[in-house]
């Protein structure tokens, strides 16, 4: 559920009666327990911070971060400086500048991020968890060795009122989360993890994405190592070795850190288990071995406590959701294609020895729909590839209504008003369909709105999590939300793939009525013939990477060359 | 300089055969394998834990202890074979993160965290050079990862056998179709990479600090150096192996620069990746 999709009471309101309920029980649960729990209790609330940071990077973003705590130690340090030296302000101001240095140190971290991925990744964070594990036990943390302890608020000084500030901390730290989960940001973190394509193709920004999530899960790694500090006094380098860094990824897949709650359940087990075997008489050491096994069973199944035990609370209905292209739309007036919008002169590129494309000419009219034919192997989706930006090699020259693009990246193209769509499913199954609307749309939208342009493509509604939802609705979700962003033109390559034969037609009948509906122009790629014949005004036929015939459908699609080409002569047109 | 630099030979060979290793695990069966050298620390604990408390022989108990590592990298290999063969690499990789942690765990419980009381199977100097000594663990790893390499390479491109493995790494299903066992050939790269691991371990260990975490995050070097070659070329990694040994134990021979040496893998891995990567802007071919 996202903005508007209901009203500013649910949208703030539940999160924040949750955070109160959350304070409320977290100070019965201060006068109540029983010292020792208090103390444990601090542990998981620690935990929970570092936890939910890894939720974001790993679970959100899809990376791999293996030196959580060392952002961690990165919090304990300023903190313990800042004490040592005795800056104004006080522990929560430390506390807060703790976690600014450590989101800092994690865009430091995440800048080689925006080239290495999944397993490059998770090489360097290792390196530098054991390269700060090393150096921390050599230079110590400010305060430790003439034994300056870091002093508490005043009104939190016990250990029953420091707990009840972390329930505070943790609380603010969940409810950060829950917002930023749905900006743009937490948004492109979720598609960032699927497709950094499809990310660009958005409009936004892959390196916003990927470096704001690792800020963010360092600046809560910072707030949970300087509030370890509070707890313990002094902090010590045995707090944030790179073994623990490590056991916190293992507990965070396994317990599917990405969902708050369960950050919150995966803390608690992080200090239930080893309390547990203690009981057990079991060495707590144990305790990294349960994470270890359970880690490697949730990899090698590809499951996690999280969602099984969501699953088991809330029943969701698993079937999945398809497209209803029902009825026929109600007609507008179709209007005539006005001026070249999209003019593209010149395009060659070459792959090695073979030639892609070359000496392509297009132009998409304003109000019009191009559509691109032409054999397997003709380029099409090259050509929709360097128009889009993703291949920088190309020569020639494209104009977007007069403003070149050449050497734009895709991220620019697109908010620059040329949009386009993929073959294959780049929609990240982690948002609901009207969340990622939103994101593809870059702008305010208001919930019948949305509501609108789904329906008229006969979509899921905007509620539906989009792992629920077929693939060929997906790509139709994914056209609507490039459509209410209004671009100038919208590339579409073949947005029937996935559907069944019988709702292409009805397909075509929609797109036809795109330019007057959207006021957006269309470049269509489509195999299926009746689906181009019922949508285009004008196509271009590619072959061998050149242009073979373009004009007008009727003329085109009679001329004998594209015949001998395209149709091998003998089915009929 | 000149005798620190050769004093890190050692640990640059011993980077070098866990390069070799890496590398070849990561062309023949698509695994980054975290737990490489933590596979080889267990193996070798296990061996001081059988000739200090229950007394046998040094050699019978380093050849028990290689046999436990190169058996616990087969089982590894043979579940993520089994349940994750149609995975790709980065889950294939982060189940070996869960097994470092694990290992290391599971080392601290039977054998508590100090360093263990190693005996040198190889001991004393092997020659001079210019007044710096050369002991016998650095010929020995140096050479041994140099075999090492050279064996793998001819392995792999002049025998069928070899072919048969480069079939399975490049097209799996291809090769499983034509009749390659596809299985038992993984579990033999994993077997044969745990043995070489826990053999190198268990010559440089005794010389090098010895506690379970050090010898399990000398990965990260391994890494490091098996980058060099992109996880694909064997000379490189060795190469790699022993030039960062060699510059590691140049930089502990200067106070100031200490704690240089121990980002200098962090900053290889980075300054290589990021150099070799410079090319993928983006995450898939279209």
């Amino acid at each position: 559920m996202s903005r508007a999709e209901t009203g500013p009471l649910t949208r703030f309101g539940g999160p924040l009666v949750v955070a109160g309920a959350a304070i409320v029980v977290g100070y019965l649960f201060s006068v109540g327990l029983d010292g020792y729990f208090v103390y444990l209790g601090m542990s998981a609330i620690v935990a929970g911070i570092a936890l939910l940071g890894l939720g974001v990077v790993t679970g959100s973003a899809g990376m791999v971060s293996l030196c959580q705590l060392t952002f961690a130690a990165v919090g304990a340090w300023v903190v313990s400086y800042l004490n040592r030296a005795g800056a104004p302000g006080g522990f929560l101001v430390y506390l807060v500048c703790g976690g600014i240095a450590a989101g800092l140190v994690g865009v430091l971290v995440g800048l080689p991020a925006l080239r290495l991925r999944g397993i490059n990744l998770a090489v360097v964070t290792l390196g530098l968890a054991a390269a700060a594990d090393l150096t921390l036990v050599q230079i110590q943390f400010p305060g430790t060795v003439d034994g300056v302890s870091v002093e508490r608020p005043e009104a939190f000084s016990d250990d029953r009122g420091y707990f009840w500030l972390g329930t505070m901390v943790l609380t603010a730290c969940c409810l950060l989360v829950h917002f930023l989960r749905r900006t743009r940001w937490g948004s492109g973190w979720q598609a960032v993890a699927f497709s950094e394509r499809g990310t660009a193709a958005a409009g936004a920004s892959v390196r916003t994405s990927k470096l704001s999530a690792f800020a963010v899960s360092a600046a809560l790694g910072g707030v949970a190592g300087g509030l370890l500090t509070g707890q313990v006094g002094l902090a010590f380098p045995a707090s944030f070795t790179a073994m623990q860094s490590l056991a916190l990824y293992v507990l965070a897949i396994m317990s599917g850190a990405h969902l708050i709650d369960m950050a919150v359940f995966g803390a608690v087990l992080w200090v239930a288990v080893p309390e547990l075997l203690k009981r057990w008489g079991i060495p707590q050491d144990w305790g990294f071995v349960v994470f270890g096994l359970l880690g490697t069973h949730a990899l090698t199944t590809g499951g996690n406590l999280g969602t099984a035990v969501r699953e088991l609370w809330r029943r969701r209905s698993k079937e999945a959701a398809g497209i209803n292209l029902g009825a026929p739309p109600s007609d507008v007036e179709i209007p005539e294609p006005g001026e070249p919008v999209l003019v593209v002169r010149d395009l060659s590129v070459s792959f090695g020895e073979v030639k892609a494309l070359s000496h392509v000419d297009i132009t998409v009219p304003s109000n019009g729909v191009l559509g691109v034919i032409g054999p397997n192997g003709a380029g099409k989706s090259t050509l929709v590839d360097i128009l889009s930006g993703f291949l920088p090699q190309a020569t020639g020259s494209v104009e977007l209504d007069g403003l070149a693009l050449n050497g734009m990246s895709p991220t620019r193209r697109a908010r620059a008003g040329l949009r386009r769509t993929f073959q294959q499913d780049r929609v990240p199954a982690g948002l609901t369909v009207g969340a990622y609307v939103r994101f593809v749309a870059r702008r305010r939208l208001s919930t019948a709105e949305i509501a609108d342009a789904l329906e008229f493509f006969g979509c899921p509604a905007p509620k539906t999590p989009l792992r629920r939802v077929d693939v060929g609705a997906r790509r139709l979700v994914e056209v609507v939300g490039h459509l209410l962003a209004k671009p100038k033109v919208l590339l579409l390559d073949e947005p029937a793939a996935g559907l069944p034969h019988e709702e292409h037609v009805a397909l075509g009948l929609r797109l036809r009525q795109v330019p007057a509906r959207f006021g957006v122009s269309v470049l269509l790629i489509e195999h299926d013939l009746d689906l181009v014949r019922s949508v285009c005004d004008t196509i271009t036929v590619l072959d061998f990477g050149q242009v073979l015939a373009s004009g007008p459908q009727a003329e085109v699609l009679a001329n004998p060359e594209v015949l001998k080409a395209y149709m091998g002569e003998t089915e009929l047109l | 300089m000149l005798q620190g630099a050769l004093a890190g030979l050692a640990a640059g060979g011993l980077y070098a055969v866990l390069a070799v290793c890496l590398t070849l695990m990561s062309r023949l069966v698509r695994v980054v394998n975290f737990a490489q050298s933590a596979t080889g620390m267990f193996g070798c604990y296990v061996a001081v834990w059988l000739s200090v408390d229950v007394g046998l022989p040094t050699w019978a108990a380093t050849v028990v202890g290689i046999v436990l590592g190169c058996g616990l990298s087969a089982l590894l290999g043979w579940i993520i074979s089994t349940w994750l063969a149609e995975a790709d690499i980065g889950t294939r990789s982060a189940v070996t993160v869960a097994v470092l942690l694990l290992l290391i765990s599971l080392s601290f419980i039977l054998f508590g965290n100090k360093p263990q009381p190693f005996h040198p199977i190889l001991d004393g100097p092997a020659f001079e050079v210019n007044g710096v000594v050369v002991s016998q663990v650095t010929v020995v790893t140096v050479v041994l990862s140099v075999v090492v390499a050279l064996g793998c390479r001819a392995l792999l491109s002049g025998t069928s056998f070899g072919l048969q493995l480069r079939a399975l790494s490049e097209r799996p299903t291809t090769a499983e179709l034509m009749g390659i066992p596809a299985k038992p050939l993984a579990v033999g790269v994993w077997a044969a990479t745990g043995l070489l691991s826990t053999l190198v371990i268990s010559i440089v260990a005794p010389s090098q600090s010895n506690d379970a975490t050090s010898l399990s995050m000398l990965v990260v070097p391994a890494a490091a150096a098996a980058l060099l070659g992109g996880f694909r070329r064997l000379d490189l990694a060795v190469v790699g192996g022993l030039v960062l040994g060699m510059a590691q134990g140049a930089l502990a021979q200067v106070d100031s620069l200490s704690v240089v040496r121990y980002f200098l893998p962090f900053l290889v891995v980075v300054g290589l990746l990021l150099w070799s990567q410079r090319k993928e802007v983006w995450d898939v071919a279209r």
